[in-house]
């Protein structure tokens, strides 16, 4: 036991790392994270709800807001763990002098996780702040229940980065699984259009756990609680953390010893 | 295994598939003792070093660490080891106290002693005055003091240091050496792969020459010379090779090196009468060392495979 609390306390550490060299560039680093849904929510939002008129009951812009914090989960998740990971592992090499401390790879894992958790969870509350303003999330309630929702949602995506950047064999490789994975999962997740009456697309989704986050926000944003399939979502999400991450954790191992 | 060992290798091996990186190698440390690990690149040493704390795991043999198995508790091992591996390995967009900071917190000093504890060994290391400045500003001689700090920070009992000096400059090489030698005098255990012969010889108290994975040579540098190479060494140019052999006993050495032709005898004496009988003059006479012994463990040649340019 008191290992166990050893290697959270030793993966803390990673997060204070890491939490240093962000700070340095911090502008840089949360600007895009935070711009991307606003133009979402600008372009698509205010420009096509004229068109779009309703779905279920909800504006556009109505419908689009808890697609935008599920996606800063999935993209600050994403990013940081394939391309950050990457770097930080291939071209600045820090795991060779941190390897040699008493952090063990275990450790860097778990910092990396905890990192993600919590940047993703900041970054969700920012999102989730900007949309309260604008009246598209409903109450403080939901202030404070989306970031914690979009913190779970980052583990399993930060999983798949961690996948991504140790089977990668370039850097440019990352854009290949932005193009047919990150993306496709983005776009067809029901952050843009609803897939009710679409079965085979419904039935391929679950496979994913950004569409689980995303419907756990919809619902928590839009008040909305059919208690059974979020318990669904919950389940699902935390499978696919402990499937990915346990995948990810023994990548991880494969490439950071010999 | 003795009480006071503090790393204990036996027949440690390193297989990658069909290559063998480190085969049936021993090696018993003493505490206080300093160590050196001589060889050529990919002769194993780093190889060996990465076993130490586990990052390489090793396929076969026993080794401990302070009475630990890398392979299975690392983490009691590496809070008491320090090292400075060949690459530095510094986060370049911080501040030389920011980065130390971080290793400090690795090793579970933070706050003032932490930052105590960095300035005594910035102190140490002459970069004091540089505690604000980026990494990216510094020199590489600069850049590796300061991988001798992060080193340092959790004052460990044990030190490995792969290739410390390697790229550096005269003047940084013999500041790092000399630190290397209190490090030693003031009672810590060294591990040191090196490519000067000189320095090991006069910093380590025994020597382990590796070859292709394998240990070809133990023993203390003294007693290494006079046993692989003792004598004296003469060095003559090149083309003088056909005319030196006619002269030169079959039980003597005689090899090319560095496109010069080196003969070693017993006494220093046979080498002045070598060259009166060949009518060639040496270009320098020295005693064996280190480098003599070295080069005839590990072949005096390159392997045909690192020299066949086709």
């Amino acid at each position: 036991m008191s290992a166990f609390l050893e290697s959270w306390k030793l993966g803390w550490h990673v997060v204070v790392r890491n939490w240093v060299i962000y700070r340095k560039d911090f502008l840089a680093n949360i600007s895009p994270t935070l711009a991307d849904p606003a133009l979402i929510m600008f372009s698509l939002g205010l420009g096509l709800s004229p068109f779009i008129g309703e779905i279920g009951g909800y504006s556009y812009a109505q419908y689009l807001a808890p697609g935008m914090i599920a996606t800063t989960a999935l993209f600050t998740a994403f990013f940081e763990c394939s391309y950050g990971f990457y770097v930080r592992m291939t071209f600045e090499n820090i795991f060779k002098a941190m390897l040699t401390t008493p952090i063990g790879v275990k450790e860097v894992v778990i910092g990396e996780f905890m990192w993600v958790f919590i940047r993703a969870s900041l970054m969700a509350f920012g999102v989730s702040l900007v949309l309260l303003t604008l009246g598209l999330v409903p109450n403080l309630w939901a202030l404070a229940i989306c970031p914690l929702i979009a913190g779970f949602l980052s583990l399993p995506c930060a999983a798949i980065g961690l996948l991504a950047a140790c089977l990668v064999r370039n850097i440019n490789q990352f854009q290949t699984v932005y193009s047919f994975l990150i993306a496709p999962t983005y776009f067809l997740s029901a952050v843009f259009f609803p897939l009710d009456g679409r079965p085979f697309l419904t039935g391929l989704v679950q496979l994913s756990p950004f569409y689980h986050g995303v419907r756990l926000l919809q619902c928590t944003v839009w008040g909305e609680f059919p208690w059974a399939e979020i318990a669904w979502h919950i389940t699902a999400i935390l499978l696919f953390t402990l499937a990915l991450g346990t995948l990810a954790t023994r990548q991880v191992i494969k490439k950071l010893t010999v | 295994m003795a009480s006071s060992s503090i790393i204990h290798a036996s027949s440690v091996a390193k297989r990658y598939g069909d290559f063998e990186a480190l085969s049936r190698f021993d090696l018993e440390v003493a505490k206080g003792e300093c160590v050196g690990l001589l060889g050529p690149n990919g002769a194993g040493k780093t190889t060996f070093i990465g076993c130490l704390y586990g990052v390489v795991l090793r396929s076969s043999g026993d080794l401990t660490i302070f009475g630990h198995d890398p392979a299975l508790n690392s983490r009691a091992i590496k809070s008491r080891l320090g090292v400075v591996p060949q690459e530095n390995a510094l986060d370049e967009g911080l501040t030389v106290r920011e980065n130390m900071r971080i290793y400090a917190r690795f090793g579970g000093l933070t706050g003032k002693p932490a930052d105590e504890r960095i300035d005594e060994l910035l102190g140490l290391m002459s970069l004091e005055s540089k505690s604000d400045n980026m990494i990216r500003m510094l020199s590489g001689g600069m850049k590796r003091r300061l991988t001798f700090v992060r080193a340092l920070l959790s004052d460990p009992e044990l030190l490995v240091l792969d290739e410390p000096t390697t790229g550096l400059d005269p003047s940084v090489r013999h500041l790092l050496w000399e630190k290397v030698i209190d490090l030693k005098k003031s009672g810590k255990t060294i591990l040191v792969t090196t490519h000067y012969m000189h320095e090991a010889e006069i910093l380590c108290d025994r020597i382990v020459v590796l070859n292709k994975g394998e240990a070809v040579g133990v023993g203390k540098p003294k007693d290494m010379i006079a046993r692989e190479a003792p004598g004296f060494v003469g060095i003559f140019p090149t083309e003088s090779e056909d005319e030196l052999r006619k002269h030169v006993p079959p039980e003597w050495d005689l090899y090319q090196q560095s496109d010069q032709c080196c003969v070693r005898a017993p006494e220093f004496g046979d080498l002045i009468t070598l060259q009166q009988r060949a009518g060639i003059d040496a270009l320098q006479l020295r005693p064996a060392n280190l480098e003599d012994v070295y080069l005839k463990l590990t072949g005096h040649e390159l392997e045909e495979a690192d020299v066949s340019i086709s």
